[in-house]
């Protein structure tokens, strides 16, 4: 517009604004559908646990409380891929280091779970840090090279170191009791366990869709739209990255502190490729983007696991099946694809889109 | 007519299916957790084939107490996350009373734990790690087959016997299982008299080991002893056979030469010496039986795997009629110092680790079977009970 003097500035001008108020209104409806779908998730988990408590279930409520923690992990991708345009290939990595940390607080510090949830933090942070200094230098596939690297490199490090018990991981770790003052469960009473791990997972979610529309969760989406400009609007990209960076690699601990108090071990191959592409198949079916959407994938994917586990060995298979149908026909994931039907109905109420 | 032969028809569902809620309620649930897919799938195939087997025996012979054995499998994975998972689920959902076909040694302590939480009992056929009888010891977890130990001290025996004050040289890949292996070795050789000649760490997948060879020849040793395994094991014994450095004894832990790699080695391992509780040659009636009908099956060769996990059921059907119950409480008081036979001989639960005693034999690689050379008495090799958990 401004090379071209014989328009009137103010035409323009109400049209850009027009599309603003337009741009903003299909986001509100957006996120109204995935509050819809999270309030869904998180009451039919509270439903889902009561039903099973009172049935004095164990496996499913033990399944379902691990599918939360795999969540958190999915979750702490959604951040760097779905927010900042960062594909990691290691987020294992810290869910490993969490999982560590907790597992030697456990055994030889003390059986609190206030103190592991804290060391995961500090450990969770500490990590990102270093992680995220060395990995967010590098772009695209670089850096998802790098953050794949580093995790191999310290899972193989503690595959062989021996104080951490080398290949054969720790055991024997304590169950724990959790105090919440006015209520207190154990670590292996199911549906006890299972309440504490829901409590973590929506605190967690609820910062990160307030942090998503918070100016920083804003200035994370200008970097995966288009980095290049944010210095432009007087933003630093590679701070941005590295704080999303260290917030993922954040989360990814806090679900690791909660693994040995349900599985009571802890083991390199927490750390393997295969746990980290587990986090990136859960986002990208339930959503990459949409929060809600990897906790909705990660139980899809627990479940679906380990009911085909029973029927075939070829499990890994209809997995890999699974993702090639997701990513070709709904490549949004199941609640963008969701997502896409809720805009696409209030257009048509609306009487018509552009 | 036609009604009365609904009539009769639903009758007779209906007393299939009363027999058979009837017969449900009584078999006797082994479940299994061998590792179909991973690094060890072989493994696992000739964990199935071996369990499928005896079960189909025990079931043809009237069953453990009248009662049918009936096999429920999920797949390990050779992944303790996994495996936590599907062993709570064959605990709580399929309610096995007994579980079985662990492989990887991580896992099966992991495994274990979740056994002992859920009072349920485990016995492993393949784990080797000293840990799962001895420091890590669960009162819910047992050990058919010979620990990693009791490997090292049969080959040590045999090595005290081959030359007194044998200098041995010891080369190993620089991981934590490789130096692990060979430290067990060294400490049960030693305490025989033997001497360290040298010892060498080459990195996991070495292309090249020639480049140790000088110090090798330099140090003259009696023996080697290698904890190598897979296409290490191929390369090492080949250029081992290219360079001439044959005047040497070649030794090692038994994952060092198996049917796996040994056709990629031609006749370069001819004479390799390791220990074990098993080879097809043992000459026990029962063996020359199983040895047979297990090649039929599984159309390999049968090994210490196939014997290991065959036995393990003879093993639970025994304590279970000693206990006069599948409870987990009586079954383990009944496994305990339970004596049964195995399909290479006798093997003894000992009651203070979970350990079964069983003779050792060192094995001699000949053509390409392994020749029982020499017994070594099975409590000697077991060493002391390390277990202090009960």
């Amino acid at each position: 517009m401004a090379d071209d003097g014989s328009v009137t500035t103010s035409a323009p001008r109400s049209a850009g604004a027009t599309a603003a108020v337009r741009a903003y209104a299909q986001e509100r409806i957006e996120w109204r559908a995935l509050n819809i779908a999270s309030i869904v998730f998180f009451a039919g988990a509270v439903a889902f646990g009561v039903a099973y408590g009172l049935k004095g279930d164990t496996f499913y409520l033990r399944l379902a409380t691990e599918a939360l923690i795999f969540g958190a992990v999915a979750l702490s991708v959604d951040i760097l891929l779905g927010f900042a345009g960062l594909l990691s290939l290691g987020q294992a990595l810290y869910f490993g280091l969490g999982a560590y940390a907790g597992a030697l607080v456990l055994k030889q510090v003390s059986e609190s779970f206030w103190l592991v949830m804290g060391v995961s933090i500090l450990v969770g942070v500490l990590s990102g840090l270093i992680g995220g200094l060395i990995a967010i230098r590098a772009r695209g596939v670089y850096f998802a090279l790098i953050t794949y690297g580093l995790a191999q490199i310290v899972a193989k490090v503690i595959y062989n170191t021996r104080e951490l018990g080398a290949s054969d991981g720790i055991t024997g770790i304590p169950i724990v009791n959790v105090s919440f003052g006015f209520w207190q469960t154990k670590a292996d009473n199911p549906a006890g366990f299972f309440f504490v791990v829901l409590a973590v997972i929506a605190i967690i979610y609820l910062g990160l869709l307030y942090l998503s529309g918070t100016p920083f969760g804003r200035a994370l989406s200008g970097v995966r739209i288009n980095e290049n400009r944010m210095p432009f609007l007087g933003y630093r990209p590679d701070r941005l990255k590295l704080a999303a960076f260290v917030l993922a690699s954040t989360i990814a601990s806090i679900a690791g502190g909660l693994y040995p108090m349900l599985r009571g071990f802890v083991s390199p191959e927490l750390m393997y490729f295969d746990a980290s592409t587990n986090a990136i198949v859960a986002t990208m079916i339930g959503g990459t983007g949409t929060l809600i959407g990897p906790l909705y994938g990660s139980v899809i994917l627990v479940f679906l696991k380990s009911m085909i586990g029973t029927i075939t060995t070829h499990q890994i298979m209809v997995i890999g099946a699974l993702f090639m149908i997701v990513v070709i026909f709904f490549p949004r994931g199941l609640l963008g694809y969701l997502r896409e039907i809720v805009v696409a109905r209030s257009r048509t109420k609306d009487g018509g889109g552009p | 007519m036609i009604r009365n032969s609904t009539l009769i028809a639903k009758l007779a569902v209906a007393a299939t299916l009363l027999g058979t809620t009837a017969a449900v309620a009584q078999d006797i649930k082994v479940g299994a957790l061998p590792p179909f897919t991973g690094p060890f799938a072989s493994i696992g195939q000739v964990i199935k084939v071996a369990l499928d087997m005896r079960a189909a025996e025990i079931n043809a012979a009237g069953g453990i107490m009248g009662r049918k054995v009936v096999l429920v499998y999920e797949d390990g994975e050779s992944n303790p996350a996994t495996a936590t998972q599907r062993a709570e689920k064959l605990f709580q959902v399929d309610k096995v009373d007994f579980l079985t076909g662990t492989v990887h040694s991580g896992l099966t302590l992991a495994v274990g734990q979740v056994a002992e939480r859920n009072n349920r009992l485990l016995a492993t056929t393949v784990s080797f790690s000293n840990a799962i009888t001895g420091d890590r010891c669960s009162p819910n977890v047992f050990r058919v087959n010979p620990s990693a130990g009791m490997q090292a001290s049969a080959l040590a025996l045999w090595a005290a016997d081959f030359k007194k004050g044998a200098k041995v040289y010891y080369l190993g890949p620089d991981y934590e299982m490789g130096r692990s292996t060979i430290a067990e070795f060294k400490k049960e050789a030693e305490k025989l008299g033997a001497t360290t000649a040298g010892e060498v760490y080459a990195p996991l997948g070495a292309k090249d080991y020639s480049q140790f060879f000088g110090q090798m020849r330099a140090a003259r040793p009696d023996v080697l002893y290698m904890s190598t395994g897979g296409t290490d094991s191929v390369r090492l014994l080949s250029q081992l056979k290219e360079y001439g450095l044959t005047n040497m004894k070649l030794i090692g832990n038994s994952a060092a030469v198996t049917s796996d790699n040994l056709d990629a080695m031609g006749n370069a391992a001819e004479g390799f010496i390791t220990s074990g509780n098993y080879s097809t040659l043992i000459d026990t009636p029962a063996n020359k039986v199983f040895a047979e009908k297990f090649k039929a099956a599984a159309k390999i060769e049968a090994n210490l795997y196939a014997a290991d996990t065959y036995t393990v059921l003879d093993f639970y059907k025994a304590a279970v009629e000693k206990a006069g119950s599948v409870d987990a409480d009586k079954v383990r008081a009944a496994m305990r110092g339970l004596a049964w036979d195995g399909v290479a001989g006798k093997k003894v639960m000992r009651a203070g680790d979970h350990q079964a005693i069983q003779d050792m034999y060192a094995l001699e690689l000949k053509g390409k079977t392994y020749h029982p050379l020499a017994k070594v008495d099975g409590e000697k090799a077991a060493g002391p009970d390390l277990c202090t958990k009960w």
